[in-house]
């Protein structure tokens, strides 16, 4: 019965995707290209030194790349080149790390950000989320005040700061754990014990710092929203009635839930910047630490690569949470039947 | 007269604040028969509400039952209410004996999941078969003009008046006693409200429900189901009669006020006219001495404001406060 008009609501969901698809693409295009400077200057200069300073040697070069990377060409056509070639897969060669591929020197950092950033995230959010229904299923108790005073000191903590204490107290002062990067300097990512217990010591903090800083905002969101929801008209109607107070809270748990899985998907995409920053500090190896070697040299081919795939995953998130949303609100899918 | 389903001693109910009361029911007493339909009627602020969250024993902070005492009686004898813990009212009056309709009915049913599937967590939480209760929800929905499909959909996909009467189909599922209506009507238009009450006299008339509160400032409503109406004014009952006799005499200066300021199809207030009655209800953190209406009252005496009038019979059926009657009897 439900069939139709779910399919409907992902087609429509779909088609709104592939529209801000081109839009973003358009902007990540755009902008590295309004940054001064020339993107071929570190690696002429790399050049030089290698052909013994031969001018015309170097300016030969330095055609030969621009037509290579395409720069000579005016912008639009530019710009139409990036979009097929993305759409085929083809993200180009990177400017700095010459003559590498975007897509091979991306990929693998792709798990790194994913395995810190998706259970992170997670974690977060459902800690969160728990933390706070208590709260609010036993307001004004200590627990409450003290779910709801944790939760407003902890999300005003800058989460990069967070993860400089941690290195400072865990990593120098305790030396309890290693202060940069996802595994010791010197191992070869395998599948083994010994690599995952030495990358498992080193995922601690930055996974910590994330979760910890994010989760107070959702703990305090879901106080509030659960708060809100048992003084509702349906929660003192189920009352009336006879219901059971869990089966009330439950409800309120129920529909308190929806917003907060928007706030997910938006928080999915949100976190990128987040991640960049984490990365930074603690010398992490994710897309995040490879935007930011990208944007420091003006590699084009490079941002725009990263940034594809990163608004593709991105939507595909929301893809999926708007699937998601669909499936549990009734008002939602049934409301586009109208 | 019917037997007597519900007895209010002398209830006085404050909102109890930092350092003030508010005194929303001051010192109420009356009887609720079976079978019956009684309208309360009043201004806003007056108590209404605070009646009806009394009657229904739902008593939060800050309100608080200063004085009084509330009986009713459950499977034959009368039992005080009053004194049950909110546990007790939860399980054994809620549902069960007393009923709520709220005054928002609209939105009163949990919005993301199917009726059918309300009715089935009402069953867990009442320890009754799912089955059985969905089955009588489904009669009960056929009773109030719904089909009965209708159950397995949300009730957002309901319209306004078609919502209400699922309302109060799940509101009575488990054959309570006592129905209570807090100005369930205000938000419906005329059709609808007519509809609803027609569902309303239904249910009871098939003793669904056996008496009924209806809590209203709408008289042209309230005058075509009730049989008694009771008229409040600051947190107490100025009077209490029957429906014909307050139609065709009002007795406190109160009462008249109220129905002169309605509109109603009797050919002496289309002579009349309608009128309104100066001023506004008084703050009942300090009300006035002596009769509360007494500042309002166009025929007030000197005794009005200074001694407190009692609700006296006058007549049979007919019970007033005022100091116009007393004398008439003395």
């Amino acid at each position: 019965m439900a069939s139709k008009p779910l399919f409907k609501f992902l087609l429509r969901r779909f088609i709104f995707l592939l529209v801000t698809y081109i839009v973003a693409t358009t902007i990540v295009f755009i902008l590295p290209r309004a940054i001064p400077g020339n993107p071929l200057a570190q690696l002429l200069s790399n050049l030089s030194r290698l052909a013994q300073a031969n001018p015309e040697a170097i300016r030969a070069a330095e055609r030969t790349l621009m037509a290579e990377f395409g720069i000579d060409k005016p912008l639009l056509v530019q710009y139409v080149t990036f979009v097929f070639k993305a759409l085929r897969g083809d993200l180009g060669t990177s400017i700095s790390f010459y003559p590498r591929k975007v897509i091979d020197l991306v990929v693998p950092v792709i798990p790194w950000t994913l395995v810190l950033l998706l259970p992170a995230t997670l974690v977060a959010w459902i800690l969160g989320n728990t933390l706070g229904a208590m709260a609010a299923y036993r307001r004004n108790t200590w627990i409450d005040k003290g779910v709801l005073t944790t939760s407003l000191i902890v999300s005003q903590i800058p989460y990069y700061w967070l993860g400089m204490i941690f290195i400072f107290f865990f990593g120098v002062r305790l030396g309890w754990l290693p202060t940069q990067g996802a595994y010791s300097l010197g191992t070869i990512p395998n599948l083994s014990w010994g690599f995952f217990l030495d990358a498992l010591k080193h995922y601690v903090m930055p996974f910590a710092s994330i979760v910890i800083s994010a989760m107070g905002g959702w703990a305090i969101g879901m106080r509030v929203m659960v708060v809100y929801e048992l003084g509702s008209d349906y929660s003192l109607f189920s009352e009336y009635l006879g219901m059971k107070d869990k089966r009330i809270f439950k409800y309120a748990f129920r529909n308190s839930l929806l917003p907060q899985i928007t706030g997910l998907a938006l928080s999915l995409g949100g976190i990128l910047g987040g991640a960049l920053i984490t990365e930074i500090v603690f010398n992490y190896p994710g897309t995040g630490f490879l935007l930011f070697k990208a944007l420091t040299t003006l590699d084009y081919p490079m941002i725009q690569g990263i940034f594809v795939i990163l608004i593709a995953s991105i939507y595909l998130a929301n893809f999926i949470v708007d699937f998601l949303y669909a499936l549990i609100d009734p008002r939602i899918r049934l409301g586009q039947e109208e | 007269m019917n037997e007597v389903l519900m007895r209010i001693e002398n209830a006085k109910a404050y909102y109890k604040l930092e350092k003030v009361s508010v005194r929303a029911v001051d010192g109420v007493s009356f009887e609720i028969f079976e079978d019956e339909v009684i309208g309360v009627v009043g201004e806003s602020g007056c108590g209404k509400t605070t009646l009806s969250n009394l009657i229904s024993m739902n008593i939060l902070k800050p309100l608080t039952l200063v004085e009084g005492k509330v009986f009713m009686k459950i499977d034959g004898k009368f039992e005080e209410i009053s004194s049950m813990s909110r546990e007790e009212v939860k399980k054994k009056l809620w549902g069960k004996e007393i009923t709520i309709v709220p005054q928002s009915a609209m939105n009163a049913l949990m919005p993301t999941i199917r009726m059918a599937k309300y009715v089935e967590h009402l069953a867990q939480s009442h320890e009754l078969n799912g089955k059985e209760l969905l089955q009588k929800a489904e009669k009960r929905f056929e009773e109030v003009g719904l089909n009965p499909l209708w159950l397995k959909r949300y009730p957002f996909e309901l319209s306004g008046g078609m919502r209400q009467r699922a309302v109060i189909a799940i509101a009575t599922i488990l054959n309570p006693k006592l129905l209570i209506a807090d100005e369930p009507t205000s938000a419906l238009d005329v059709v609808n409200q007519k509809v609803f009450l027609k569902v309303l006299m239904q249910l009871k008339r098939m003793g669904v429900v056996r008496s009924i509160i209806f809590i209203t400032h709408d008289i042209a409503t309230v005058r075509q189901i009730a049989d008694r109406i009771i008229v409040m004014y600051a947190g107490k009952i100025v009077e209490i009669s029957t429906m014909e006799k307050i139609l065709q005499r009002p007795l406190h200066p109160y009462t008249k006020g109220l129905f002169n300021s309605v509109l109603t199809p009797e050919p002496e207030v289309r002579r009349r006219g309608i009128s309104v009655i100066p001023g506004t209800p008084p703050n009942l953190i300090n009300p006035p001495s002596g009769c509360r209406f007494h500042p309002r009252c166009p025929h007030v005496m000197e005794v009005c404001k200074e001694r407190e009038p009692e609700l006296r019979e006058v007549e049979e059926g007919s019970k007033v406060a005022c100091f116009l009657y007393s004398e008439e009897r003395t």
